[in-house]
Parts: structure tokens; C-alpha cells; sequence
């Protein structure tokens, strides 16, 4: 109780610190940034963002003829013609633990967890769902701290609502890429106004008038209460318990350093020509491109550096009825070599990238110190599929876009050996980001080529 | 006891030890139990060529019995070698075929074994992980708790599903975005109720402080205790009205400090989570009885997929609820009450998948006449059909078999039924070419492609929901029968062709047969006698040799050959949704007491009902076995 009011005093100084607009980063310094001793250099800090797609891809209009500089098109990257200078189209990275490695079918399931952690999933529909850590995750909790969300996963497609996912793997996996934990999955946002309200805007029902600023920072008080009821609950519960227990305590620190550091400091997205957007709308390709604003505008206001991005679920049947393929994409991917599924497949595949490349010309057009938002970046596009026929979890088509703040030299075709662990471009990436590990899923040590 | 109880485990393992394919190493145990001297020697001779080594056939592989047969533990995967050798489906049809004396005293060997189990032994009721609640359970528990209709949850990321169902305790996961949401909807909730002049504590009208703390803390008793679902302890009221006081001191608005303990109380782990004590380290056997709050709860969450209400609690504080009767009684009255809708909602919803119906696009041009009115009948008639079975307290099979269901205008015309008008949904006699749910529109167009029906699909998810025997994926690498058309023909032609591939037919005889017994009906439920220039011939024949000539007779030989199969599909399938858990070798027993108890009832729902929320695994909780 007394210490409850001792941090009364602190938390009542922060009343009356009124609603201010979030900043770029290089306008605004943070006090929660400046201590941040290592991030006191003048440039900016890097971001990263994972987008998956699912199902494979056509790996004959996917991968270029030409090697290094200058790499030809083909139909599937051809959209991203006016980026191809900031890209790297990485060849020949595997996942070996997407394979069965004695786990039977359930590729599509394993192509999807299996994607940022690089762990083999543990095979079960229900009980014991095990994972690994993703590299988004183990970033934001290395450079999460600096920002108000250490991190933001996106998705297009809810979870599935019922049945079976994929051959006895709960649909945890093959709805999620972002693992805070080997046995937490992060869950995702698809709902474009709840994402961008979150982060940018209070809604409606959460107007900030007088007696909520109050409340907020009562706030605590109740995050102390609750967070003692879990801690007093865990001591009576098994191991099984204790660790959803664990998953509770964790969300209530996360937001206990939220209001530390940022409830002094709001944000608006109008200020940067973005509105509260409408829900999911019709057209998928709307919806992508409000998820892919939202993104942009969570690293040009420096409110997250880090972000995953389903575009849509492993094994996603959605009809492409935009550009009149009404089949289904996850029955279309088992084309057998039929021309023209393939070409359909084709299709589809190029839709994706169109919005890749939308994504991409944004985050290049917002010039940021002495060069560019993408410049700043690293963005991470491909599927945990090579062929969506074969199922195979090697030569995945893998884009790497972005300098990472000059430390990666793009508008190259790079080939790399068989089976090069996918996971050993995450520790490269994880060093550029500041956040760096010893090792992820099956890595066996840093990627070579992204720098000339 | 306990101790002697494990001897006699490992004394069985010994028993049934030899290694499958070392034949050297046998020697050790006595060559006397039925795996050894029957089953053995036929596993070796017909099936362990295809099915062991690297490569197993479809995956299913004797080589992991090793050690043991494990016929005991791995009781399922013995039953399912059970049943392809009953049916015939295997050794398939282009290998020696062992003898009928032979291939029964195999099958007998197998029932022996699996029979040799003694559920009076070892009881295991299993145990729930701790289970958060899920968003349909989140909105219900306002619903109930608050008295105000808002569904908050609806902006709450999707829950994971699964064993096929979203409110399974290990897959609910809580990660950091969940309790953000937690905060603001609890914030939401109280702000609604206090503008809908309902706060769930009002102001306190007292002539002295001292009065008027006191009635405010029953009041706050009160609500604690019906949002934990359970009697609060004094120093868990105390905890929250230092909150209070400290929202007083802070010196928020008049009601604010009202509302700030409630706002606490709806994020807690006590309200958000379903808390179930685990069984005392020193109880040897591990096993404890739920509580009667405990069992409240189960009951209300598994019925209603929300809070207990007054009748419930007060019967829970009476101490009454543990008798079985009243469960049972308790059961039957929730099932009549409307919230009830909830177990059609959700586990109708989810079994059946019909909540996959939404995102079903069938293609526009092809099938012009469909629409959102159209698909929204289609999963109410099923919803209506399961209601009716519910509220009739009919035999389960009349799922299957039912000769009536539910239509409004739109349907009936989509059926060709005749003097059906307006949106309201009537009770009619179905044309004599559908019976039961397996001839709705829904499950027909949830099983088909956007452009054209898949026999594939439909013969999958009879298996798989109906039956309860999923086939294995196709291996990978092999693509899906049907999708490389490249032959002429009709679809049954195309497809018979690829079946002539040996290794392809083993699973899709089974389920193409199925499906091509529902080709009558097109992509979108509609009945037809044409597809394209090719007259659809719905004859076939089940592994087995059971031959029929139409959608009907399937449905007929369905119920009458394969109910057993259903029956326990269904159990299994209520029961992994009522304990929000997979099952385990473990529930067997409990699994054959509810079947029992069902067919004693006449296949009555409310049979199944009461034999489920009677079970151990329902009203028992055991510890935790190591990690």
C-alpha cells in the first residue's frame, strides 16, 4: 500500500502533461531514447519488417537467369522494376525445419512457424504447442524498449475459426509468424482500424478527456493489483498453468513500460496524411495496402522498429477474384505442372508483389536524415514454400529489401550453397539491427554477401 | 497399492515387448499373448513391407513398436488397424490377400489386446489447462455479468484453434496485444454499463461513512464474487478497495471510484482465466473432485459458453451440485434455456465448420443465383436441424438421417421444395433424394470448390467428422488427383483413371466413393442429374463391398453400418469441446462409459449430455505428471 502511493507522487506529476504529436525520430528525442546509450550516434536507428506469404511461390517466374548486378525480371518480380536497385534477391536459403524431419505431412503448418524461428514445431493439435523464438521477437526485445510497441505483427486473415489447420498442427501455426516465446505465439492484428487506433490514434470510446487522464495513471495501481493476483494464482497452479500465467505477466509489464515511458506522448496519423482508417475493406488489395500504410507510418514515426506481416494464413484457400482468378490459391498451388494453374499461380504471386513494391516505393519516398526511410531498413519478403506443388522448404524465394542503414549493398541476384540455413540471414540482419544473438533456430553463423 | 498398481504396469509392457522385427530378441518373454502368437506373425507377412523402414506407406508405420506393442497406450493407432483390416481397405487389393481364418484371427488378436485394459484400475480423469477465456466466452461473461449487450471481444485477435475447437486451454495463448485489449475493454465495459445508467456498483446512500463503506464493500463482495465465479476471501476484498480508496484520494470524479475497482476486477487473472485448483502435492492418487464452483463453471462454459447463473451458484453454495441427479437436472434446463445457442454456435459451428461458410466464394458466374441471403440460410437450416435435435432431445442420428428439416423462401426454392414463402424458417419434409445434414446445402458447398464440387473434399470430410477417421494428406510432391485434368472425360472418369495408381487409391477409394455418392449435388447444394454434358452417376461402393445407387442409400447404409463410428466421433468430438482438451489414450474408459450410456438412452442428445457432464473427466481434475 505505501508503496502504491509512493509511485502515486511520480505518476500524479505526470498528469496535465497534455496530448503531444508524435514526431519523426529526428525531431523528437525521447528521454527513454537518450538513455539508451548506445543510440546516441546521429543516424537513424534501423527497421525491420517480415512479410510471409503462403503457399510457395512459381519459382520459374520467381528466380532471375543472371547473377549479381543487373538480374533480369521475371513476371513475378517484375513489379518491383523501379526498387530492383534496393533489393536482394537471395537464392537458395532453406529451411530444414520446415521439413518433416519425422513428423509426417503438415507442410504448410511447419512453412509458416517455422519461417522467423527456424525451429521444428512440435507436432500436436491441441495439447502442448512449442515453437521457437522469432527473430522479429528476439530483436524487439533487444531494441523493442526504445519505442513505444517494441513491436507490431500484422496479418490479413484472421485464424481459422474451426476443423484442422493442417494434418494434425493446430492452426497456432500456420496462423502466426511471430513466436514471443517457444510456446507463445504473438497473435495478430488484421483489423486495419484497430491496428492504426493502437498505435496512433485513441478511438472514440477512448477520448481522452479529464477524468481518463485520471484514470491512466491510476492505471498502475490496478496493473500492481492484477499482477499480484497472477504471482499469488501461480503459486498454487502446475507447470502447464504457470505458464500462461507467465504470458499474463508478461502483457502487463509490457504495458506498465508503455506507461513509464510514452503515456506523456501520443500520436496522430492525420498529421502524416494517414485518417483513421475504415474497417477490413472489400478489395484484399485495400486491405494490404491500409496494412502496409500503417507500417510505414509506425517506422516514420519511430513509434516501432520492428514488424511482421502475414499477408495471408499458411495453406490460405482465398479466391483472387480481383484479377479474375476465382480459384482457390492453396488448391491452385498443387498445379501438378498444368500450365495453366501455374500461370494462374503466377498471377496471384505478382498480385502479392505488386503490394511488395507499393510498400516499398512508400517507405522510399519519406526522406529520412541523409537519405531515405528504406535506406534505414531492412525488409524481409518470401514464402516458407519454394514450390507449393513440392512442398520443399529449400531454395525458398527469399527478397531482402533496404541498405539496413548502409550495412547491406542491394540490386543484386545472390546464390548461395544448398541448404544455407534461412536462419543464418536472420543473425546478419539481427547484428545490422543492433540486436545481436548467438543463434537462431538451426543457424550456423552469419550470412555472407549482403555487403560487397 | 499405488506401488503394486505400477508393478503390474511394467509386467504388462514386459508381456508385450518383443520387437516387431527382431524375432532373435523374443525369446526373453513368454510367447503367450495374442500380439505374439497371432498378431505378430501377421503383421510381419502383410503389412510391415509398406508400412516400416524409411519410407513408410502414408506414413503409418509398425517400426515404432519396437519395444513393445504398446497396444495399450497407442490404443487409437491399434483401433484404426483395427478397423482397415474390418473393412477390407487393407492389405489393398494388388497384394497377397491373407486368408479369412487368418485376417480374424488377427482381428480377434487386436480386440483381445485392446480389451485387456482394466479401466477400474487406473482411473485418469486428465486435467485442463489453465484456460482463458475466448472471445465468444469474453462477450457472453459481459453479457451475463454486466447486463449489457456489447461484444468488446469482437476486436480481440482470433483465438488459435485447436483439436478443431477454439477453447482449448493449451492453445489459448496470451501474448502482450491480448492484455492491452484486456485493459481497454474493461475500461469500455464499465464506461458502457455507467452510461446505460446500469453500473454493476452504484453509489452507496448511507447516514454514516462507516454504513456506507460497509454496504459498498458487500456490494463489491458481490461483484467480485460472481466476476471470479467463486466466494472472494476477505483479503482479496481488501486488495481491491485499496484501489478504491486510493481513486478517492486521487481525488477522481464522483463515480470514478466506482469504477476504477471494477476496471481491476475485469482485467484479473481470476476473471479472465478459469481456475481450477490443482489436486494437493500429498494426494497420492492425484485425483481431486472439482469443487462446486469449479463444476458451475464447467457446466455453464460448456453449455452456455458463459458464467453460471444464480440457480447455478446458489446450488454450487449449497453444495449441492456434485451429485450427479442434479448435474444432470442442472443440464437440462440449461439446454432449454436460449443460451444454449451458444453450444450451437460454437460447437455446431466448429464441428460441422459452418463458420467456414462465410469466407466461401463460390464463382459468380457459374453459380449467378448465389448470394449472402442464400449462404446465411444454408447455415441456418443446419443450425436449426442440430436446435431441433436439441430441444426434441432427439436421437443423435436423426443428424444423419433426418427426413425434414428447416427452409425459408429461398431455400425451399434452392431445394425445389413448393408453398414455402417468407424469410421465416419452417419445418418441412425434405424431397426424397436428401436425408440429414450430410444433403444441406452447407456442409455440400463448405466441401466444394469455388468453380465445381470435389468428391475429394466430401468424401474427406465425411471421414474426418462424421466418421472420425481422417485420411493422411496426399504425400508430398503428389498432386491432387483430381487438380491435374488433363484426360478427357467426366470427373468420375478423370478421377477413376488416377485411381488405378495403387498407391493414390489405398485412402482415395474411401473417399472418393463417398463423395461421388453426393455428386447429385452441385458446388453450391443444388440438385442436379447433369454436370456439363456428362450425366452423373452417384452409384459406388464402399470398401467392403457395400454397393449403393444414390445420395439416399449412402446416407441409409451410413446410419445403419456406420453408427457406431459416428457415435463416437461425436463423443469424442463434444467431449474434447466440453473439457477444452485433446484427448488422450487415457479417456478411453471414460469414452466407453459415455457411449454406453448413450446407446442405454436411445442415442438421445440429452443422454450424451448427461453421460458427458457426469464423466470423470468432467468432474475430476488430476495433477500434473513431471514436466
Amino acid at each position: 500500500m505505501m508503496s502504491q502511493k509512493a509511485n502515486l507522487t511520480r505518476r500524479t506529476a505526470m498528469k496535465g502533461l497534455g496530448v503531444s504529436l508524435a514526431l519523426p525520430w529526428f525531431e523528437s528525442l525521447q528521454p527513454a531514447r537518450a538513455l539508451a546509450a548506445a543510440a546516441t550516434t546521429a543516424s537513424p536507428p534501423v527497421r525491420m519488417a517480415f512479410l510471409f506469404v503462403p503457399n510457395g511461390v512459381n519459382v520459374d517466374e520467381w528466380t532471375p537467369e543472371r547473377v549479381g548486378y543487373g538480374f533480369d525480371l521475371k513476371s513475378v518480380l517484375e513489379p518491383l522494376a523501379t526498387v530492383q536497385d534496393d533489393l536482394l534477391v537471395l537464392t537458395g536459403l532453406t529451411h530444414d525445419k520446415g521439413r518433416a524431419n519425422g513428423d509426417g505431412p503438415g507442410d504448410h503448418a511447419r512453412s509458416a512457424s517455422v519461417f522467423l524461428t527456424g525451429a521444428q514445431p512440435r507436432k500436436t493439435s491441441g495439447a502442448e504447442i512449442r515453437s521457437g523464438i522469432s527473430v522479429d521477437q528476439l530483436a524487439a526485445q533487444q531494441i523493442g524498449r526504445a519505442t513505444k510497441f517494441p513491436s507490431i505483427e500484422l496479418g490479413c486473415e484472421q485464424g481459422r475459426g474451426a476443423g484442422n489447420c493442417d494434418s494434425g498442427y493446430s492452426c497456432a501455426y500456420s496462423s502466426n509468424i511471430s513466436w514471443t516465446s517457444e510456446t507463445t505465439p504473438v497473435g495478430k492484428e488484421v483489423n486495419p482500424r484497430l491496428a492504426f487506433e493502437r498505435l496512433f490514434a485513441a478511438g472514440t470510446s477512448q477520448q481522452m478527456d479529464q477524468s481518463q487522464q485520471r484514470r491512466r495513471a491510476l492505471q498502475k495501481s490496478i496493473l500492481d493489483f492484477v499482477a499480484e493476483d497472477a504471482r499469488q494464482l501461480q503459486n498454487k497452479l502446475g507447470h502447464r498453468d504457470q505458464r500462461k500465467l507467465d504470458e499474463y505477466l508478461t502483457g502487463v509489464r509490457e504495458v506498465e513500460l508503455r506507461i513509464d515511458r510514452f503515456s506523456q506522448h501520443r500520436e496522430s496519423g492525420s498529421r502524416f496524411g494517414l485518417d483513421v482508417p475504415e474497417e477490413i475493406p472489400e478489395k484484399y488489395a485495400e486491405h494490404l495496402k491500409l496494412m502496409c500504410d500503417i507500417m510505414v507510418l509506425a517506422f516514420q514515426t519511430d513509434t516501432t522498429r520492428v514488424a511482421t506481416f502475414m499477408m495471408a494464413n499458411a495453406g490460405s484457400n482465398r479466391s483472387y477474384r480481383e484479377i479474375d482468378v476465382p480459384d482457390g490459391h492453396h488448391d491452385l498451388s498443387h498445379h501438378g505442372g498444368n500450365a495453366e494453374k501455374l500461370d494462374k499461380i503466377r498471377r496471384i504471386n505478382r498480385f502479392h508483389t505488386m503490394q511488395l513494391a507499393y510498400l516499398l516505393e512508400k517507405l522510399k519516398s519519406i526522406p529520412e536524415g541523409d537519405g531515405t526511410l528504406l535506406d534505414h531498413s531492412m525488409i524481409l519478403y518470401g514464402s516458407g514454400l519454394g514450390d507449393g506443388n513440392r512442398h520443399n522448404h529449400d531454395n525458398l524465394p527469399i527478397l531482402l529489401a533496404g541498405r539496413g542503414g548502409g550495412t547491406i549493398d542491394p540490386g543484386r541476384h545472390v546464390v548461395y550453397d544448398q541448404d544455407t540455413p534461412l536462419c543464418n540471414l536472420f543473425l546478419s540482419m539481427l547484428d545490422r539491427a543492433g540486436a545481436p544473438a548467438e543463434y537462431i533456430g538451426d543457424s550456423t553463423g552469419r550470412l555472407a554477401g549482403l555487403k560487397l | 497399492m499405488r506401488r503394486r498398481r505400477l508393478f503390474s504396469l511394467m509386467l504388462i509392457t514386459a508381456l508385450v515387448a518383443p520387437p516387431l522385427l527382431c524375432a532373435d530378441e523374443a525369446e526373453h518373454a513368454p510367447a503367450s499373448t495374442p500380439y505374439l502368437t497371432q498378431l505378430r506373425p501377421f503383421l510381419v507377412q502383410h503389412c510391415v513391407d509398406c508400412h516400416g523402414g524409411d519410407e513408410p506407406v502414408g506414413g503409418f508405420t509398425f517400426d515404432r513398436y519396437e519395444d513393445s506393442a504398446h497396444i495399450q497406450t497407442d490404443f487409437e493407432f491399434w483401433e484404426k488397424v483395427y478397423r482397415v483390416l474390418h473393412e477390407g481397405s487393407m492389405p489393398p487389393a494388388d497384394v497377397p490377400q491373407p486368408s479369412e481364418a487368418t485376417m480374424l484371427s488377427a482381428l480377434a488378436a487386436i480386440q483381445q489386446e485392446l480389451a485387456a485394459y482394466d479401466c477400474g484400475v487406473d482411473p485418469h480423469p486428465g486435467r485442463v489447462t489453465l484456460r482463458r477465456l475466448n472471445r465468444t466466452e469474453y462477450n457472453n461473461t459481459i453479457r451475463d455479468l454486466i447486463g449489457i449487450e456489447f461484444r468488446p471481444a469482437d476486436d480481440f485477435p482470433s483465438d488459435d484453434v485447436g483439436e478443431g475447437f477454439d477453447n482449448i486451454g493449451d492453445v489459448l495463448s496470451l501474448p502482450p496485444i491480448l492484455f492491452e485489449k484486456y485493459l481497454a475493454a474493461a475500461e469500455t465495459v464499465v464506461e458502457k454499463a455507467h452510461a446505460e445508467g446500469r453500473p454493476p456498483l452504484a453509489q452507496v446512500k448511507a447516514d454514516t461513512p462507516e454504513e456506507g463503506i460497509a454496504i459498498y464493500s458487500r456490494n463489491l463482495r458481490e461483484f467480485m464474487a460472481r466476476a471470479f465465479r467463486r466466494p472472494v476471501t476477505d483479503e482479496e476484498l481488501q486488495r481491491v478497495l485499496a484501489i478504491a480508496e486510493l481513486a478517492f484520494e486521487e481525488g477522481v470524479a464522483e463515480d470514478d471510484h466506482l469504477k476504477i475497482p471494477m476496471h481491476a476486477v475485469l482485467v484479473s487473472p481470476h476473471f479472465l482465466f478459469r481456475v481450477e485448483r490443482d489436486p494437493d502435492p500429498d494426494d497420492e492418487d492425484g485425483v481431486r473432485a472439482l469443487d462446486d464452483y469449479e463444476l458451475a463453471s464447467r457446466l455453464s462454459y460448456f453449455l452456455w459458453s458463459s458464467m453460471p447463473d444464480q440457480e447455478l451458484f446458489d446450488l454450487a453454495a449449497a453444495g449441492k451440485l456434485k451429485d450427479p441427479e442434479t448435474l444432470k437436472a442442472q443440464a437440462a434446463r440449461m439446454l432449454a434455456d436460449p443460451r444454449s445457442r451458444a453450444l450451437i454456435d460454437n460447437f455446431a459451428g466448429q464441428w460441422l465448420q459452418l463458420r467456414d461458410l462465410a469466407h466461401l466464394q463460390p464463382d459468380a458466374d457459374l453459380f449467378p443465383g448465389f448470394d449472402d441471403d442464400l449462404r446465411a440460410a444454408m447455415r441456418r437450416e443446419t443450425e436449426l436441424l442440430f436446435e431441433c435435435v436439441i430441444h426434441e432431445d432427439r436421437s443423435v442420428l436423426d443428424l444423419l438421417s433426418a427426413d425434414f428439416t428447416y427452409v425459408n423462401s429461398r431455400l425451399a426454392n434452392h431445394y425445389g421444395v413448393t408453398g414455402v414463402t417468407g424469410d421465416e424458417f419452417q419445418r418441412v419434409d425434405l424431397p426424397s433424394q436428401r436425408r440429414g445434414l450430410l444433403t444441406h446445402a452447407s456442409i455440400l458447398l463448405l466441401t466444394s470448390n469455388p468453380t465445381r464440387t470435389s468428391p475429394v473434399k466430401r468424401g474427406k470430410w465425411i471421414l474426418e467428422n462424421i466418421l472420425g477417421e481422417p485420411p493422411p494428406p496426399p504425400p508430398p510432391g503428389v498432386p491432387e488427383l483430381e487438380e491435374s485434368g488433363q484426360l478427357l472425360g467426366s470427373l468420375r472418369e478423370r478421377m477413376e483413371e488416377h485411381r488405378r495408381n495403387e498407391s493414390c487409391a489405398v485412402c482415395h477409394r474411401r473417399m472418393d466413393a463417398l463423395g461421388f455418392g453426393l455428386e447429385n449435388f452441385d458446388a453450391i447444394g443444388a440438385w442436379r442429374e447433369q454436370d456439363g454434358r456428362f450425366s452423373i452417376d452417384p452409384s459406388g461402393t464402399l470398401p467392403g463391398g457395400v454397393n449403393f445407387r444414390s445420395p439416399n442409400e449412402l446416407v441409409q447404409i451410413l446410419v445403419e453400418q456406420k453408427q457406431a463410428e459416428f457415435v463416437r466421433c461425436l463423443t469424442r468430438k463434444l467431449l474434447v469441446y466440453a473439457l477444452g482438451r485433446g484427448l488422450s489414450s487415457q479417456d478411453r474408459c471414460s469414452l466407453d462409459t459415455i457411449e454406453e450410456q448413450l446407446a442405454a438412452g436411445g442415442f438421445r442428445f440429452h443422454a450424451l449430455i448427461d453421460a458427458i457432464v457426469t464423466s470423470d473427466p468432467f468432474v475430476l481434475r488430476e495433477s500434473q505428471k513431471g514436466r
